[in-house]
């Protein structure tokens, strides 16, 4: 089974919500309505699942807007500075994510995918 | 004037059925659910068979933080409220009373402990809601939209009988028009059995299951544990007029104690629990001959029945009142006795009809008025006793509603 359809078996379990409501765009806190619990639930499952150490914050982009204000007070570009601090993420999901930080959470079930497929082929996280 | 405080809806989940009609034909067909442990062969148990919380609940995600035991509470809950009588208005402004037990359902949290290393991959981030004794009531009053106030009763086996009278006396008292009380348990997990074998409560027998069981026998060796749980609706009288809500029952006089005696045995002449039954008929403000039916705690344990014999013997000195015992019908449901057999005692009022206490060939106690024999008879006031570990003791009394 490939990465998405895990991770959407996880997600739908957690959530109790039927996994066809769950697609590779779909925002798990706007769409979903994923509470911080249940992140707490999903780290711990996505770790079982797939036998890597998930970083609640990296995973879950917990300190985007602190990374963010930190780029815009040391005058330095948010979209590199984000690279740097998401290696998991595309250029390209990067620039989506600084179009729609307006909408809100911006987490989506891509992010979890890039994730894990980031570092289960880059095991040295150091 | 005094408050009057009435049942207007109840839920029951139960080894015998969640609707009148089955429990009364199980009743009459003599149908029990006991059967023999799966882990302890020798140990009869009273399970609900077939139990899915989603039935009740719909998709949930909390319901991962409910032990067996709390959804038992919750279903109860959404069953006491389902027939959409209780408005949103009104639950919001209800108070809840959860009587709920403690989950000894240890193995299926940590199933290999290897050098003392609880934690496993598997594990939820949170598995401890499911170890706080106040997880129902949370889901229930979110499921329900209840804000009231409220309390969550972890006495035992007196639990959801004090858990019933908390509620009666806040409305008594004027804190709440209506409340939602009662409770949910089960002790039938590896670790429950294990720890009521331990400590030499259970009955252990061979043979048929359904006939070994029995509460105030001379024979009797321990009881039999089961599950479930219920809930009422209760609100002050002018609150249910006003509504039109039908009325099933009154509930009239609470009363609770401590033995102060021991950390599992009752005190031997139940002077305690006597104490409490007391304060339950004199809130009632009714005598001892008032009342037709008493629903005994009736173990079946060697200690406890001789107690409440005792107890019930002294106290109802005048006239002695029908006694039956539900656990031989179910079996002990914890925490959830209570509210499940006070469920049970209305049924049974209103229908006129008084279960025999089944499998009961020696009564060891000849001078009380033990049901033998299914039988139709007219009780308009019962009385519940809950007597549990600890020394707590509870009773409350109900009265058959006339219009």
């Amino acid at each position: 089974m490939n990465i998405f359809e895990t991770v959407k078996q996880i997600v739908a379990d957690i959530l109790d919500i039927e996994e066809e409501k769950i697609l590779i765009q779909t925002y798990l806190i706007r769409d979903l309505g994923a509470e911080s619990i249940d992140l707490l639930e999903l780290a711990v499952s996505l770790n079982a699942g797939f036998q890597i150490e998930i970083k609640d914050d990296d995973i879950f982009l917990r300190k985007l807007r602190r990374y963010l204000e930190e780029a815009k007070e040391k005058s330095l570009d948010q979209h590199s500075y984000l690279a740097g601090q998401y290696p998991f993420l595309s250029a390209s999901r990067i620039g989506e994510i600084l179009r729609v930080l307006e909408g809100g959470p911006v987490l989506t079930i891509e992010d979890l995918v890039s994730y894990i497929f980031y570092y289960q082929n880059n095991v040295d996280r150091t | 004037m005094k408050t009057r405080v009435v049942i207007t809806s109840m839920g029951f989940i139960t080894s015998m059925g969640n609707s009148e009609l089955e429990v009364m034909n199980r009743f009459q067909t003599d149908t029990v659910g006991f059967r023999f442990d799966d882990d302890y062969q020798r140990v009869p148990v009273c399970p609900v068979q077939d139990f899915d919380l989603r039935q009740y609940t719909g998709r949930l995600k909390n319901r991962r933080y409910l032990n067996r035991g709390a959804g038992f509470c919750v279903a109860a809950a959404i069953l006491a409220t389902r027939d959409g009588k209780t408005s949103n208005r009104e639950l919001s402004h209800a108070g809840l009373f959860t009587g709920t037990g403690p989950n000894f359902d240890i193995s299926s949290e940590c199933g290999e402990i290897v050098h003392g290393d609880l934690d496993h991959s598997s594990l939820q981030a949170l598995w401890m809601l499911r170890f706080l004794p106040n997880t129902a009531s949370s889901i229930i009053s979110e499921i329900l939209g209840i804000h009231g106030e409220n309390a969550t009763i972890n006495t035992a086996c007196s639990a959801s009988l004090q858990a019933i009278g908390e509620a009666y006396r806040r409305i008594k008292d004027g804190y709440l028009e209506i409340a939602l009380a009662g409770g949910g348990d089960s002790r039938l997990s590896k670790g429950g059995i294990l720890a009521y074998q331990k400590a030499k409560a259970l009955f252990i027998g061979e043979g048929d299951p359904c006939t070994l069981y029995s509460t105030f026998d001379e024979k009797r060796d321990g009881f039999v544990p089961g599950e479930g749980g219920a809930f009422f609706v209760l609100e002050e009288l002018s609150c249910a007029e006003k509504r039109n809500a039908p009325i099933i029952g009154e509930v009239c006089g609470f009363g609770c104690s401590l033995d102060g005696w021991n950390m599992t045995a009752p005190e031997p002449k139940g002077i305690w629990g006597e104490k409490a039954v007391r304060h339950a008929l004199k809130e009632a403000d009714v005598r001892p001959m008032d009342i037709d039916l008493v629903t005994a705690h009736g173990t079946g344990t060697l200690l406890n029945d001789q107690m409440e014999a005792a107890l019930i013997h002294r106290i109802f000195s005048e006239k002695q009142p029908f006694v039956i015992s539900l656990k031989s019908w179910i079996g002990h449901l914890a925490a959830a006795c209570g509210a499940v057999e006070t469920a049970i005692t209305l049924l049974c009022m209103n229908n006129s009809f008084l279960p025999k206490i089944r499998n009961l060939k020696r009564p060891c106690a000849p001078d009380i008025n033990l049901v033998l024999e299914n039988r139709e008879a007219q009780a308009n006031l019962a009385l519940i006793q809950s007597f549990g570990f600890g020394g707590q003791n509870s009773a409350l009394v109900v009265r058959k509603w006339k219009k």
